[in-house]
């Protein structure tokens, strides 16, 4: 199950996870992420402080978006990961290359 | 043992018949002669009346045995049999009148012989054609068998019995006994003569032929009756046989039950149609409803119900609007209307109310039914049905009329019940189509699971310096998950383990990819850290962007008895050191295969190299392992999995591997079920 909040915060888009991103339904969050970038945000924080679980398929997602948003000058941030599931990351090696934050505060330092 | 002959009922009784006909004839005239010359001849008439009965019974068995072995029983056939007879028994009889007027006042005219002899013909004749008459109408009576039908109709066969004996009591009189006897036989008859059930089922035309054929029966039932009245009036009549109660009450029985037929149908004449049209919409109902058969469509049931529709109203005109799949409309089965005008019929007839009104979207389109007036040329009244399938609005039944407000009740009722039908049989048509191609679908995905599983490798290359043995299971039909060996040289080993990103089919195809590339680069004798850059260059170009592929790559030196590794985002491996009793993961840095796809990825590939020693245990697994989940939702984890290596260490390759994967599947319990592919190679050095 997995529980997907736009929410925007003092000009910021905040997506909101909550439960787990599996291969089920890693194609709601990427509709998410391409919504969120074809409305031109430059910011792009996903909370993930309510994420269970995510399997390679929704990693793939995240994945997809790094060179794209790379090239646009557009911002992703993770922030509130919990420790398993940054652990996926880390083993992955995404956390080289993706904005990882541990709280919503340092985060919203980052994109000041 | 005399075998006895099987007899024919029907020839035994004719010839029984015939014979006794011949032989009442020769008692008579036996008897005339005995007068004409004066002489006792000592006959009684009892003997003739005897005959008679026989007679009488035998006529009876043998309409009764050959009117139920035809084959050809339906309505219009019985009464003409009745019919037909009936003109045969009247027109012999009129040429034997005819025959007499020709003999004038002459004296064969007179004569007793001659006269007696026509009488036994027509006597014959009469009752053969009443008791084919009886036994015709008893068929119709009985058409619709209830209990007390047939009770009634048995009562009638004893009345009728009994009355032939009749005669030996009352001798020819026409007294109160004989009076009363037929009052009986007349009541029943009329009693009788209410089951006309089989009248409605006649079709129009059927309905006049058989208006025609009863009266053909009334009159030659009028006509010979008159026939025996004026034998019983005439004294050249030595014994009368015609003034019997059986045959009196006969005529009664078949002049009722013809008349009662004549004036039923001919007052069911103006509503015959109706009940044709119910039984026509009854059948179509019945059509509709069987399930498509193989090598049939859709169409056909659509064909159907247009028709159906348009012969339950009488419409007009008429056709279907139908909606594919890419929400085109299109017309189909058009009755009665030109290409062009069924478009403009179509857009005039949307554009009024309450038509206008209908919304494809719309859930419930089921229950509405639109009609309304139209004002097109001749067309004056319309009827729109949607037709739906499982909440989805598939098209539309239109019909027109030319006359106004053309639609009652009774057909909107009926039509609607007849798209009803039709919709479920087309549902039926296709969740069958729909099952037929999921078995195709499953038969496809076994063939898919058999050459996946034989990408994996059947032997595990190695020398006596380690054991390995290796496992894999997918959670769908086919999997992503990957391992193999390849000797680089007598006493060197490469060994990948790889998991690939999703699951299910798209999994099973970038798992082959990646065991060419292992094949192709393996060739090279790469270090592991070159294998890793060179399959990243290569998967990047043909991966999908959303996917990658997570892998260990090892080379084991049996010679240098050393283990060089690199990883590519794939979970780290557990290994046993047997010096310290300790298991532990390998650290090293690394990142997933089709991550990043430019040349910086260079810089994130890392390479390591160890010594190994006698009794270290290596296990390489993919990360179904450690994600699989028990039912309070608690992971395998890491640190579960080296507790496990450890207490197996001492067991061999496959009897660790063994008790591992038992153990995952006890922690996750029977009920869970299996999300991820599973997969590991234990190696164990010697």
């Amino acid at each position: 199950m997995l529980e997907i909040k736009n929410i925007k915060e003092n000009n910021h888009d905040i997506l909101l996870l909550e439960g787990e991103v599996d291969a089920s339904n890693s194609v709601e969050l990427d509709s998410s992420i391409q919504q969120l970038s074809e409305e031109g945000a430059t910011v792009i924080l996903v909370d993930a402080s309510g994420l269970e679980y995510i399997s390679s398929a929704g990693l793939g997602v995240f994945m997809s978006y790094l060179e794209d948003f790379q090239e646009r000058n557009v911002k992703m941030i993770i922030f509130g990961l919990k420790e398993k599931v940054h652990q996926v990351f880390v083993i992955l090696g995404l956390d080289k290359l993706m904005n990882i934050k541990k709280s919503k505060e340092e985060a919203l330092e980052e994109v000041k | 043992m005399i075998k006895l002959p099987n007899p024919n009922i029907g020839k035994v009784s004719l010839l029984v018949a015939i014979l006794t006909w011949l032989a009442l004839l020769f008692v008579d005239i036996t008897r005339i002669f005995g007068i004409i010359n004066q002489m006792e001849s000592g006959v009684s008439p009892d003997v003739s009346f005897v005959l008679e009965i026989i007679f009488f019974i035998t006529v009876y068995l043998f309409y009764n045995y050959t009117i139920s072995k035809s084959e050809d029983n339906d309505f219009l056939n019985l009464i003409w049999r009745g019919a037909s007879t009936g003109l045969v028994a009247s027109g012999v009889s009129i040429l034997i009148g005819f025959f007499y007027s020709l003999l004038g006042e002459s004296k064969l005219a007179s004569d007793l012989l001659l006269k007696n002899f026509f009488y036994h013909v027509n006597f014959a004749l009469i009752t053969l054609f009443l008791i084919s008459c009886s036994l015709l109408w008893k068929h119709l009576i009985l058409y619709q068998k209830s209990k007390n039908v047939v009770k009634q109709w048995q009562l009638f066969e004893i009345l009728l019995l009994v009355s032939m004996f009749f005669i030996f009591f009352n001798k020819n009189s026409l007294d109160y006994s004989f009076l009363f006897g037929l009052v009986i036989l007349t009541v029943f008859s009329i009693s009788l003569s209410i089951n006309l059930k089989w009248i409605p089922y006649l079709t129009f035309k059927e309905k006049w032929k058989s208006i025609l054929f009863l009266a053909i029966i009334i009159l030659s039932t009028a006509y010979l009756f008159g026939q025996i009245l004026r034998y019983s009036e005439s004294d050249l009549i030595l014994v009368n046989l015609t003034d019997n109660l059986f045959l009196i009450g006969l005529f009664s029985f078949v002049f009722f039950y013809s008349l009662f037929s004549f004036l039923v149908t001919l007052f069911n004449l103006p509503t015959s149609s109706v009940f044709e049209q119910k039984l026509i919409e009854a059948i179509n109902f019945q059509r509709l409803s069987q399930s498509i058969k193989p090598g049939q469509n859709e169409n056909q049931v659509l064909d159907i119900l247009i028709d159906s529709s348009m012969s339950a109203a009488y419409a007009d005109a008429g056709w279907l609007e139908i909606k594919d799949p890419e929400g085109q409309s299109f017309f189909l089965h058009e009755r009665f209307v030109e290409k062009d005008s069924t478009h403009q019929l179509y857009r005039h007839i949307n554009a009024l109310k309450p038509f206008s009104n209908f919304d494809w979207e719309k859930t419930g389109n089921e229950n509405i039914i639109y009609q309304g007036r139209i004002e097109h040329n001749p067309y004056k009244s319309a009827l729109v049905v949607p037709l739906v399938i499982n909440q989805k609005t598939l098209g539309r039944l239109y019909l027109v009329k030319e006359v106004k407000d053309g639609f009652n009740k009774e057909m909107v009722n009926i039509i609607s019940t007849f798209v009803g039908q039709a919709c479920i049989s087309v549902e039926n048509y296709r969740l069958l189509n729909e099952a037929i191609k999921n078995e195709r679908y499953k038969e496809e995905l076994k063939i898919a699971q058999r050459v996946q599983r034989s990408l994996l490798p059947k032997t595990l290359h190695h020398d006596k310096s380690f054991e390995i043995a290796a496992f894999s299971v997918a959670a769908d039909e086919v999997g992503g998950d990957y391992y193999e060996t390849y000797p680089l040289g007598p006493r060197k080993f490469a060994i990948i383990i790889g998991d690939v990103s999703g699951k299910g089919t798209s999994a099973a195809f970038n798992m082959s990819q990646m065991k060419g590339i292992f094949h192709s680069l393996v060739q090279l004798n790469p270090s592991p850290a070159e294998f890793i850059k060179k399959a990243n260059s290569a998967l990047g170009l043909c991966l999908e962007k959303n996917h990658f592929i997570t892998t260990s790559f090892y080379i084991i030196d049996t010679d240098q008895k050393t283990i060089t590794y690199s990883r590519a985002g794939h979970c780290p491996t557990l290994y046993y050191k047997s010096a310290q009793n300790e298991c532990d993961y390998l650290s090293i840095d690394g990142m997933g295969l089709g991550i990043l796809r430019s040349g910086l990825f260079d810089n994130y590939v890392h390479e390591k190299t160890f010594v190994f020693q006698q009794g270290d245990v290596m296990l390489l697994y993919t990360d179904g392992i450690i994600e699989a989940k028990n039912e309070s939702g608690t992971e395998f984890g890491y640190e579960r999995l080296k507790t496990v290596l450890k207490s197996y260490c001492h067991l061999s390759p496959k009897q660790i591997q063994e008790k591992i994967i038992s153990d995952v599947y006890q922690f996750i319990g029977k009920t869970a079920i299996m999300d991820d592919d599973y997969s590991m190679v234990v190696i164990k050095f010697k």
